[in-house]
C-alpha cells in the first residue's frame, strides 16, 4: 500500500523541519555571540571537564607567576643590601689599613675607629632593609627588625627559611639569614667570627693602641675582614643565582601559559570562520524551508477544483 | 411474477441516500481535518438486499435476483491498532525523556558553569587567596581576602546543595500533583470511564460510536506520554476497556483508581517514572557527588591548615562553613609572622582531589543531561514516525476528500438522472399509453 500523505503529517513535517532548523540556527547564533563553543556543560561534557582542569593549571601557572615576581622583589632588596654592606665593609677594610698604618697615631686611631662605628651602624642599617614592611633578614620573625642599630649587636630575628613556590612542587628559600651574614657581634662574650665581631674587634684594636692591638689589626683582624667579604660576596652570589634560577622559571612559566591558553581556546573557543560558514548554510537551509513549507501547506486539490 | 413498475425509483433513491450518506461523512471527516485523535471515517457501501422473482424472471420462466441499489452497511473507523499500540509505547520513552531533560537542565543551571559564579573558578580563587597569604603572611589584606573567598566559597557550594535539593523536590511535587484526587491522570480516567459506559451501551445496541471510540484512543494516548499503559477488552461488557498505567488498574469498565495510585511492580514509566527518578535517584546522586567534594575540600585544607573550616554535620555541603577569621588564620605553623607552611600546603591544594571531584560532577551532569536530550530527540523522531504511520492510515487527507466529494457528487447527479428516467418512463406510461385516438 502507497503511503497516504495527510494534512497533519504535512503541517507537523513542515513545522517540525522548520523548528529543527531554526533551533540550529538559534545554537549557532549563540555560538558567534558568546564566541564559545561551550556555554553550559551539556554542550560538551568532555570538553568542559577538559577546560576546568585547563583553566585550574592556568591559574596556579598565572599565581606561580606572581609567587615568582613576589620572591624576585625580595631577592632584589636583600641584593642590593648585601651590595652596600659590601662596600661599607670595604670602607671598614680601607680605614682599617690607614689605622694599622704605623704612622697613624693614637689620635688618627680613634677618630678612625669613631668613623668605624658609624660604618657599623650603618651596616646594621643595610641589614634591617624591608620589603613591602617585611624585614628580609630576620628570618620569619619579619615583623622585628634583625638588629637594633644603636643597641647590642645580637640578632633578634630566627634562622627560619621562608619558601615561596615557584613551579609545580618546586619551593625555594628566598631569605637570607642575618646572622649567617653579620653574626651576633661579641655581645654574649662569644666570638662567632662573624662580621659584627670582626668590626667589633677592630674597633677595639684602633682604640687600644698597644702594639700587639697594631699586630692584630695588621694581622688577624684584616684576614677576618677579607672573610668577611668573601662571605657576603658568597651570599650575594648565591641571590643572584637565584635570581637567574628564578627568571629561567618564570619564562618556562610564561611558555607553559601560552601553551595552556591555546589548548583552552582550542576546547572553549568558537571556530569563528567554521560558525560563520554554519550560520549563513543554516540560514539558506531555514529560508527554503519556509519558503517550501508555505508552497506545500497552501497548494491542495481544492485550488484546482471548480 | 411481475416487478413493480416503481422498483427502478426505489432503487435510484436508494442510490440518492446512500451518495448523500457518503457527502456527510466526507464533510465530517473534512471538519475534522484538525481534530487531534480523529480517525477518517468510511460510508461502506453494499449491494442492497436483492429482490428475489420466484419465477418467470427469465427466459424459461425461472427466478431471479433482481439488483435493489445501494445501501450503506456501516459507518467505519480507519484505525490500525497495532500502530496505536506501537505509538503509546514510544511515547512512554519520550514522555521520560523530555521530562529528564528539563530536569536535568535545571540541575545545569544551578551549576552556572562555565562562569565567574561557577563553584571552579571560586575555587580557583580560593587558592590564589592561600598563595597570595604564602606571599605575604603578616599582611592583614590577605588574610581578610582569603577569609571572605572562603565564605563565597562555602556560600557557592551550599547554595549548589540547595538548589539541587530544590530540583529534586519540584520533580516529586509534579508528580504528587499529576497523580493526586482531582489531578490530570484522575480526570482523564474519569472520562474514560464514563466513555466506557457511553461505548458499551452503544456497542450493545448494535452501533459503532467512532468519535467516542477516537476521543478514548486520544485520551490512552495522552496518558501513554505520563507511563507505560496497556488496555485490554472488558469480558461481558462490549467495547468497554480495562486501561492500565504503569501496571496498575488505572480503569476497569466504568469505574476509575482511586488517587494517588502506588505503583507497585517498579517505576511507571513516562513522565511519571522520570519525575521518580529525577527526585529520588538522580538529584541525591548528585547531592552524594556535591558532598563527597565537600568533605574532601574540607578535609585538604583543614590538613593544611587546621580549623579553617567549622567542624560540618552529615552533609558537608549543606553544612560547609568557615571558622577562621583574619585574626584566627595562621599561615605558618610556628606563629612566626613570616613563617608561611601551611599557607604554602593549602596553596598546594589547586588542582588536586577537590578540583578533580568537582570537575566530574560537573562533567557527570553535563554527560547525563547530553545524553538525555539525544535521547529525547531519537524518541522524537521515533515517535513521529509511528504518528506518521498512523496519520497515514487514519489521517485526513484533503487531497482524498475533495476526490471522494467529487465521486459522492457525481453519483448523487447520476442517481438523479437514473431517478429522472424511471419517471419518465413512468411518465409515458401513466399520461401518454392508452390514449390512442384522443
Amino acid at each position: 500500500m502507497s503511503v497516504r500523505i495527510t494534512q497533519a503529517m504535512i503541517a507537523r513535517g513542515t513545522l517540525g523541519s522548520i523548528q529543527d532548523v531554526s533551533g540550529r540556527l538559534t545554537e549557532t547564533q549563540r555560538k558567534m555571540a558568546t564566541g564559545r563553543e561551550i556555554t553550559r556543560p551539556s554542550d560538551n561534557p568532555f570538553g568542559t571537564s577538559r577546560a576546568l582542569s585547563l583553566r585550574t593549571e592556568l591559574d596556579g601557572l598565572k599565581q606561580l607567576q606572581r609567587n615568582i615576581d613576589e620572591a624576585d622583589g625580595w631577592l632584589t632588596v636583600t641584593d642590593s643590601a648585601l651590595d652596600k654592606m659590601t662596600s661599607l665593609v670595604q670602607r671598614v677594610r680601607e680605614l682599617t689599613v690607614a689605622g694599622a698604618s704605623d704612622s697613624a697615631g693614637p689620635t688618627a686611631r680613634n677618630s678612625i675607629a669613631d668613623e668605624i662605628d658609624q660604618l657599623i651602624k650603618a651596616i646594621k642599617q643595610e641589614a634591617n632593609a624591608s620589603y613591602g614592611g617585611r624585614y628580609v633578614f630576620a628570618g620569619t620573625e619579619t615583623e622585628t627588625k634583625p638588629y637594633l642599630v644603636d643597641g647590642p649587636d645580637a640578632f633578634q630575628g630566627n634562622g627560619q627559611p621562608i619558601a615561596r613556590e615557584i613551579g609545580p612542587g618546586v619551593s625555594v628559600q628566598v631569605n637570607t639569614i642575618g646572622s649567617a651574614v653579620l653574626g651576633n657581634g661579641n655581645a654574649d662574650g662569644v666570638d662567632d667570627g662573624r662580621l659584627l665581631d670582626t668590626l667589633r674587634d677592630v674597633v677595639a684594636h684602633l682604640r687600644g693602641g698597644t702594639p700587639a692591638d697594631a699586630n692584630a689589626l695588621r694581622g688577624q683582624d684584616l684576614r677576618d675582614l677579607d672573610q668577611g667579604l668573601q662571605d657576603l660576596l658568597r651570599t650575594r652570589a648565591g641571590v643572584g643565582a637565584l635570581q637567574k634560577r628564578l627568571e629561567a622559571a618564570g619564562a618556562r612559566i610564561g611558555e607553559t601559559q601560552e601553551t595552556v591558553k591555546g589548548l583552552l581556546s582550542k576546547t572553549e573557543d568558537a571556530d569563528m570562520a567554521a560558525t560563520l560558514i554554519d550560520f549563513s548554510t543554516q540560514q539558506s537551509v531555514y529560508q527554503s524551508a519556509l519558503k517550501a513549507g508555505a508552497n506545500i501547506v497552501q497548494s491542495s486539490l481544492l485550488d484546482f477544483l471548480r | 411474477m411481475p416487478v413493480s413498475s416503481f422498483m427502478g425509483l426505489q432503487t435510484t433513491l436508494r442510490g440518492l441516500l446512500a451518495q448523500q450518506r457518503a457527502l456527510d461523512v466526507t464533510g465530517h471527516n473534512i471538519t475534522n481535518a484538525g481534530t487531534a485523535g480523529f480517525s477518517r471515517q468510511e460510508a461502506v457501501m453494499a449491494a442492497a438486499p436483492a429482490l428475489r422473482v420466484q419465477a418467470g424472471a427469465v427466459q424459461g420462466g425461472g427466478g431471479s435476483d433482481l439488483g435493489a441499489g445501494v445501501d450503506v452497511l456501516e459507518y467505519s473507523r480507519i484505525r490500525d491498532t497495532f500502530l496505536d499500540a506501537q505509538f503509546r509505547g514510544q511515547n512512554t520513552v519520550l514522555g521520560d525523556r523530555s521530562a529528564t531533560t528539563s530536569g536535568l537542565e535545571r540541575a545545569e543551571l544551578a551549576l552556572a558553569e562555565p562562569g565567574d559564579a561557577g563553584i571552579a573558578s571560586l575555587l580557583g580563587e580560593f587558592w590564589n587567596g592561600w598563595a597570595d597569604l604564602a606571599n605575604a603572611p603578616e599582611n592583614q589584606a590577605a588574610r581578610q581576602a582569603l577569609v571572605d573567598q572562603g565564605r563565597t566559597l562555602a556560600e557557592a557550594i551550599k547554595t549548589l546543595d540547595t538548589q539541587l535539593v530544590n530540583v529534586g523536590q519540584q520533580a516529586l511535587a509534579e508528580y504528587a500533583d499529576l497523580n493526586r484526587e482531582g489531578g490530570e491522570i484522575d480526570a482523564m480516567a474519569e472520562e474514560i470511564a464514563r466513555l466506557n459506559r457511553a461505548i458499551n451501551s452503544s456497542v450493545e445496541s448494535g452501533t459503532t460510536p467512532n468519535d467516542l471510540l477516537d476521543r478514548r484512543d486520544l485520551l490512552v494516548d495522552r496518558l501513554s506520554a505520563l507511563g507505560t499503559v496497556s488496555v485490554a477488552p472488558v469480558a461481558g461488557f462490549p467495547g468497554s476497556v480495562i486501561v492500565t498505567l504503569g501496571g496498575e488498574e488505572l480503569v476497569n469498565h466504568t469505574t476509575s483508581a482511586t488517587f494517588p495510585i502506588t505503583f507497585d511492580p517498579g517505576p511507571p514509566g513516562g513522565r511519571l517514572g522520570a519525575l521518580q527518578r529525577i527526585g529520588q535517584t538522580t538529584v541525591p546522586d548528585y547531592r552524594e557527588d556535591l558532598r563527597v567534594f565537600a568533605q574532601q575540600l574540607v578535609a585538604d585544607v583543614n590538613g593544611a591548615h587546621p580549623g579553617f573550616f567549622g567542624a560540618t554535620a552529615a552533609n558537608e555541603a549543606a553544612t560547609i562553613a568557615v571558622a577562621a577569621t583574619a585574626a584566627t588564620l595562621a599561615p605558618g605553623s610556628s606563629g612566626a609572622p613570616g613563617h608561611n607552611d601551611q599557607a604554602l600546603a593549602a596553596a598546594a591544594l589547586r588542582g588536586g582531589a577537590a578540583d578533580g571531584r568537582y570537575a566530574r560532577l560537573v562533567t557527570k551532569i553535563g554527560g547525563d543531561l547530553r545524553n538525555a536530550r539525544r535521547e529525547e530527540s531519537n524518541a522524537q523522531v521515533l515517535t513521529n514516525s509511528v504518528d506518521d504511520r498512523r496519520q497515514s492510515v487514519s489521517g485526513v487527507s484533503m487531497d482524498e476528500e475533495m476526490a471522494n466529494l467529487v465521486r459522492f457528487q457525481r453519483g448523487y447527479q447520476a442517481s438523479a438522472r437514473a431517478m429522472n428516467t424511471a419517471s419518465e418512463i413512468l411518465d409515458i406510461l401513466i399520461n401518454r399509453t392508452g390514449r390512442v385516438g384522443l
